[in-house]
């Protein structure tokens, strides 16, 4: 193309974009008749058609509210877990997983100027991950990378809290695990059948 | 944008803001709702976990309120996108079921014919190579300006330009054949 009829393509894109400024604005611009003040040529009216076509026909559709609300959830505990390490102290410090999680999204949906960036600050190599397979310690808390941010909060939060027999069901449990514990840890007599077989 | 940085938690906010626009963008490209629904979910679940890595690139000249966020939402979005159609092998397709939403559903006369228009318009858009159906989505779905398409799109703002009028002239030059 000659440097003449790239000038008049871009000049004619210019003035469409400025067309579809106006028509998604919702401005009255009457481009398609008059032109712009100060500008050499005129929209094409097919084009102009097409772009209120366009502007009319070509909705933003919206999800499902289930659909919404459920990804707002997971997202919703995705930051719960990314939210753990600044409450547990400032000592807290998050080491890279071995693996990463099945939740969490692949790397090639970061754009590559992020990842670049990411690069510097993590090995993300793969291979080298794979030879330093750690536990995971955060603020003085050891657990393994099968077991989740928040889950450990979860327990934590279980063991720790008042009010212990809030439930029948929390009551039932907590005797039969007593009734158990009692059973494991008894004395048992010197004579009954069982210490006999071991000292046979 | 800064709150969502410092606390997490406080992501929703952005999510409740750009969801549908995520979501028509997928919806658009791929033609499917499930396949729409997959792919909005892995670009929201991938700028929370990288939103530490946002860098506000908008200028104290651009605005108050001026934010790239969108733009790097999007530069998400269209990755997911595009994994989400290599995934599935196959190509995309114009999404005419969608053209019911635009029909007044009580005015029947009227309805059928919104209907023929709407899906004139979804063909005009479904036959367009893949970069300017996704130039023309972004400028009329999501009403994005030429500099925001520009950034996604990793194009500079006069190529953008061009590539919107000449698939506005595509779409013209089909309307005008079905019409005549």
């Amino acid at each position: 193309m000659m440097p003449l009829d790239r000038d008049a393509a871009s000049a004619d894109a210019l003035l469409t974009d400025l067309y579809l400024d106006a028509l998604l604005a919702g401005a009255v611009l009457d481009l398609v008749n008059a032109g712009p003040a100060g500008a050499s040529g005129r929209l094409d009216p097919a084009t102009a058609r097409a772009a209120e076509r366009l502007r009319h026909d070509l909705v933003r559709v919206h999800p499902s509210f289930r659909f919404e609300e459920r990804l707002a959830t997971r997202l919703a505990e995705t930051a719960f877990g990314m939210h753990i390490p600044l409450a547990v102290g400032g000592d807290a410090r998050l080491l890279p997983f071995p693996a990463r999680p099945a939740s969490s999204p692949p790397d090639d949906l970061v754009p590559p100027d992020i990842r670049a960036d990411a690069a510097e600050l993590v090995d993300l190599d793969p291979a080298a991950h794979r030879e330093r397979t750690r536990p995971l310690l955060i603020g003085g808390a050891l657990t393994s990378a099968a077991i989740s941010l928040a889950g450990a909060a979860f327990v934590a939060w279980r063991i720790g809290r008042p009010g212990r027999t809030a439930t029948p069901m929390a009551r039932a449990a907590r005797a039969v695990r007593e009734a158990r514990l009692a059973a494991a840890t008894a004395v048992r007599p010197l004579d009954s059948p069982a210490v006999r077989r071991r000292l046979d | 944008m800064e709150a969502a940085q410092r606390d997490p938690l406080a992501f929703d906010a952005l999510y409740r803001r750009y969801l549908a626009q995520v979501y028509s963008y997928a919806f658009y490209e791929l033609g499917d709702h499930h396949e729409a629904e997959d792919a909005t979910e892995r670009t929201f679940l991938a700028a929370l976990t990288n939103l530490g890595r946002f860098e506000e690139r908008a200028q104290p000249g651009d605005g108050d309120g001026a934010s790239t966020f969108r733009v790097w939402l999007f530069q998400i979005a269209r990755n997911a996108v595009s994994n989400q159609r290599r995934a599935r092998q196959r190509h995309p397709q114009a999404p005419l079921e969608a053209a019911a939403l635009v029909a007044d559903p009580l005015d029947i006369e009227a309805g059928a014919a919104a209907r023929a228009e709407a899906a004139s318009a979804w063909q005009a858009i479904g036959r367009l190579p893949a970069d300017r159906r996704r130039a023309l989505v972004l400028r009329f779905v999501e009403e994005m300006s030429t500099a925001e398409i520009a950034g996604i799109l990793g194009k500079s703002e006069g190529a953008v330009r061009v590539l919107i009028h000449r698939a506005l002239r595509s779409v013209a030059r089909h309307m005008e054949g079905r019409e005549r």
